[in-house]
């Protein structure tokens, strides 16, 4: 099949966006109308072309959930461009990095920055509401269903930003499937409060506006209640949270008293939540299915879904694959293994992604000819469920967002006084996973602890420093964190 | 109130690293990256610490800057 413009994930999108896709941000009240929604992502897509960018570029994204970059994000890649969305806070950090591993061509932010050294590299640098950048529409760029479509920034082993390469097939394949996994109707309307930097936030944006419904935008959920609030004032049928945001719901909001009677179902995703906060949302909002899913970015989004059907049955359960995924759980040599032994969860299908930017070698392992190794590992039962048992050790969930070991260890080794170090991972009731830090310090050297702590990014919750005599390792000469606090001699916090 | 501003200074220092000088009573969420959700629960824990009171669920709903925060810690002590 040549490259038509049928293929071009955006341009199907909007092709179905109905009249019920709005998109609304609800701190500030501003509504995109069903009517101007098509117009806006093909015109901003077209004023990307007209500053001489070609289909193919890539463009750095510094997204914030909105309705103008949402449309933004859709726009470039209705355009045939390769967005790179990222947190606008990231981009504005870290934009020499992310430039430099993305070949990005130009950089958009909603709102205006002054990027240092962008100038000189001839990247251009775009800001602005899609509806101030107006252009004649165009029709979508057409792709193949191969053609890369976004990059997903995720953490990588070495702890440098990666790039997972989704194409504008993965991106059909995965929205398709998750539609119908959680029977989406065509008037639905998503409260978002997860960014769409992150795949499990665009899933969301992706399969709402997909299916004809529309999305609330909302970025302050630090004020649960507002957003509890905003989903009753504004009728939405979907809300999608990482563990992190239901234990937050549980513990700190008015969950119980804030009617909500518009919901029709809650996503959680993002790692394990306890199955004792899936009983306790149940028991504090009743009337929503609760859908309990399993994905990774390398599988463009989701991966298996707990039908809420059988929550009560199989509470803990990541649920079945998608209906277009096959599942296998193998052991170390790649033999499959029958129901109820653990092993490595692998996965085949249209929404396996094309592998890393950049990273070749590292794409052949992890996406053998077609098979995605997950890194997790899981058994299935007698009726082909996914029990997800823990994971092969090289990162850890905090917030939802994968933080590799290799990336902690690399920034604390860094700090004067620190020999050694080894990072493991700890349940924490509102992050998920916190960092345990093991070290062992040069001699003679002081304030090692307080160094440490104080370099650490202040998204990272770390939970304890420990000073050991020495770090255990595998014959391999790896960190063994199974064996990390049999070591520990000293406890200073 | 200028003395529970200092320590509520104090604190956005150690739960965010944030230069205790750049924090004034107009300071909200946006001015301080990691003053999320989950930064505002560990103010939050660190706040009751340091002054020895507790907050309920309405209060954190109502910090929204600053000022409220000494404000509701005034309403407290």
């Amino acid at each position: 099949m040549g490259a038509t413009p049928g293929n071009n994930f955006s341009g199907r999108l909007i092709n179905r966006l109905g009249e019920h896709s709005y998109l609304i941000d609800a701190a500030t009240g501003e509504t995109i109308l069903p009517s101007d929604l098509h117009r806006l992502i093909c015109s901003f897509g077209a004023s990307l072309l007209s500053t001489g960018l070609k289909p193919g570029d890539r463009i750095l994204m510094g997204c914030i959930l909105s309705p103008a970059s949402s449309i933004a994000y859709l726009g470039a890649m209705y355009a045939g461009l390769v967005p790179v969305p990222v947190e606008e806070a990231v981009l504005v950090a870290s934009s020499a990095d992310l430039l430099k591993g993305t070949g990005a061509r130009a950089v958009w932010t909603e709102r205006s920055f002054r990027f240092d050294g962008i100038p000189e590299t001839g990247v251009l640098a775009l800001h602005g509401h899609p509806a101030e950048r107006r252009a004649d529409p165009l029709p979508p760029a057409p792709c193949e269903e191969n053609d890369l479509a976004v990059l997903v920034a995720t953490s990588g082993s070495t702890g440098n930003p990666r790039f997972v390469m989704v194409s504008h097939g993965n991106l059909t394949a995965n929205t398709e499937a998750i539609i119908r996994s959680q029977d989406l109707s065509s008037d639905e309307r998503a409260m978002l409060i997860l960014p769409l930097s992150y795949c499990f936030g665009a899933s969301v944006l992706h399969t709402h506006l997909y299916q004809g419904g529309g999305v609330v935008f909302d970025r302050r959920f630090m004020f649960p209640d507002k957003v509890l609030h905003a989903i009753n004032k504004y009728e939405c049928t979907t809300f999608a949270g990482v563990p992190t945001v239901y234990n937050i719901l549980l513990r700190r909001s008015n969950i119980c008293s804030i009617a909500m009677p518009s919901l029709r179902r809650f996503l959680q995703a993002g790692g394990p939540l306890a199955p004792q906060r899936v009983v306790e949302m149940r028991a504090a909002v009743p009337q929503p299915r609760f859908y309990v899913m399993y994905g990774q970015t390398e599988a463009t989004a989701r991966i298996s879904c707990l039908d809420p059907e059988h929550l009560d049955e199989k509470l803990g359960s990541a649920g079945r694959p998608l209906d277009n995924l096959t599942v296998r759980i193998v052991d170390e040599d790649g033999k499959d293994l029958p129901a109820g032994q653990v092993g490595e969860i692998m996965v085949k299908g249209p929404s396996i992604t094309l592998g890393y930017l950049n990273e070749p070698e590292e794409s052949l392992r992890v996406f053998d000819q077609g098979w995605l190794r997950t890194g997790d590992l899981a058994h299935l039962d007698a009726d082909g469920y996914i029990w997800i048992d823990g994971r092969k050790g090289t990162f850890l969930k905090m917030r939802g967002v994968r933080v590799s070991f290799a990336e902690v260890e690399a920034k604390v080794a860094a700090v004067p006084g620190v020999y050694e170090c080894a990072a493991a991972a700890v349940p924490h009731p509102e992050v998920g996973e916190a960092l345990a830090l093991y070290i062992v310090p040069d001699q003679g050297a002081g304030d090692v602890i307080d160094r440490v702590r104080h370099s650490l990014p202040v998204y990272w919750t770390c939970e304890s420093i420990q000073i050991v005599t020495e770090i255990p390792k595998t014959a391999r000469g790896k960190v063994s964190r199974a064996s990390l606090p049999a070591k520990v001699i000293g406890t200073y916090e | 109130m200028e003395n529970v501003l200092v320590k509520v200074q104090e604190v956005f220092h150690e739960a965010f690293g944030t230069d205790a000088q750049l924090i004034s009573l107009e300071t909200t969420p946006s001015d301080v990256p990691a003053w999320d959700s989950v930064g505002h629960l560990d103010l939050a824990s660190k706040l009751e610490q340091v002054f020895g009171i507790s907050f309920d669920v309405d209060d954190l709903m109502e910090m929204e800057n600053v000022r409220e925060i000494v404000r509701i810690i005034n309403s407290k002590l």
